[in-house]
């Protein structure tokens, strides 16, 4: 595979966990928290109050991660942090599905959208492979290397 | 020291963290969110409605009372063009009874009685808004329209119903409602029965368009 090829793939790795981070982030952001902050109780992980306050939280850290891994701000360290969290998320989604907890809406994408745990875990599982691409080759047409050729 | 490349990365980052932030606050502000849909026993009219409005509202507010009798005017008028959906907005500060009330008449609702058990409590407001013990009147109005009570008592304690109303409340608060009746017609915000027949003046060329 040569330069070009890996950094069109890069790219291409980078707009999409960048662009589902900023289409989750941005659907819990404008809904009310309350209502991922249901969806992160049925996890039974956090308590409700603790389950709220990351409820408003995690929506614009979703949104902000996204916006600079597809701007290309930061990319490897984007990467990793994007990586990490999926990470967490996949914790979360597993410990559920091997306790077999009744959830009904993952939280994933706002409360509208209500995919199996499974589907989702297999899901987050091709995006923190897309997100190793991006750290990996993800460099290209980004603001990091902009900002070296000014 | 941090070096210029990532001086100016960094002031980028903020600037997009800014931006994004402030457009999005200004987009829950502004209403340009999509309403959650109400439950179908909470919306009454036509889906394909030209006018379409959401009312917050709390069956303790005396305002609420006056809008209520405002709102079923406007919809023996406007029929097939007016569609209204409520949202719970319970003054719990003010109103201690105001959550149980929205909780039991959303009960009263999955017993398809929405609209005649928030009537009985609209009108007899002064009876249990204010009231030190839980109200009788929940289970009266209930009894008296044939309802289920026992079914509504477990219903209106469940979790599930407490949340739903509590959601609706969190989305008002998202929108900037802090005073009831609020409605938004077509996304425009009414505070107040005056308001809304106001704004509903806007929409009369929509509203009276396929009038029979």
């Amino acid at each position: 595979m040569n330069g070009k090829t890996k950094d069109i793939i890069g790219l291409l790795a980078r707009l999409a966990v960048g662009g589902v981070f900023i289409y989750a982030g941005l659907l819990k952001a404008l809904a009310p928290a309350e209502e991922f902050g249901y969806a992160i109780e049925s996890y039974k992980v956090l308590n409700s109050q603790f389950s709220l306050w990351a409820a408003y939280l995690t929506p614009w850290i979703e949104l902000w991660t996204g916006l600079l891994l597809v701007l290309g701000v930061f990319t490897r360290l984007n990467s990793l942090f994007t990586g990490a969290m999926l990470l967490f998320f996949e914790a979360m989604l597993g410990q559920a599905w091997l306790r077999g907890l009744p959830i009904t809406s993952c939280g994933c994408f706002g409360s509208g959208h209500g995919n199996s745990i499974t589907r989702e875990f297999i899901q987050n599982l091709v995006f923190i492979a897309l997100a190793w691409v991006s750290y990996k080759y993800g460099s290209a047409w980004s603001a990091d290397k902009k900002v070296e050729t000014l | 020291m941090i070096d210029r490349k990532n001086a100016r990365l960094l002031a980028f980052a903020g600037m997009v963290i800014f931006i994004s932030t402030i457009a999005v606050l200004m987009a829950r502000q502004l209403n340009l969110v999509p309403e959650r849909p109400s439950p179908d026993f909470r919306t009454f009219g036509p889906r394909s409605a030209a006018v379409q409005i959401y009312e917050y509202t709390d069956f303790a507010c005396p305002a609420c009372r006056q809008a209520a009798g405002k709102i079923d005017e406007m919809m023996k008028i406007y029929g097939p063009n007016l569609r209204v959906s409520f949202k719970h907005y319970p003054l719990m500060n003010i109103h201690p009874w105001s959550l149980q009330a929205a909780a039991y008449a959303d009960c009263a609702g999955e017993q398809g009685k929405f609209k005649e058990y928030g009537a009985l409590l609209f009108e007899n407001q002064e009876k249990w808004a204010q009231a030190k013990e839980k109200p009788v009147q929940f289970q009266a109005y209930a009894v008296q329209l044939g309802l289920d009570w026992p079914k509504m008592q477990a219903c209106g304690d469940s979790q599930e119903t407490i949340r739903r109303v509590k959601l609706d409340a969190a989305e008002g608060d998202m929108k900037g409602v802090n005073a009831t009746p609020t409605f938004f017609v077509n996304g425009k915000r009414a505070v107040g029965s005056g308001q809304l027949l106001d704004q509903a003046r806007k929409f009369d060329n929509l509203l009276r368009a396929a009038k029979p």
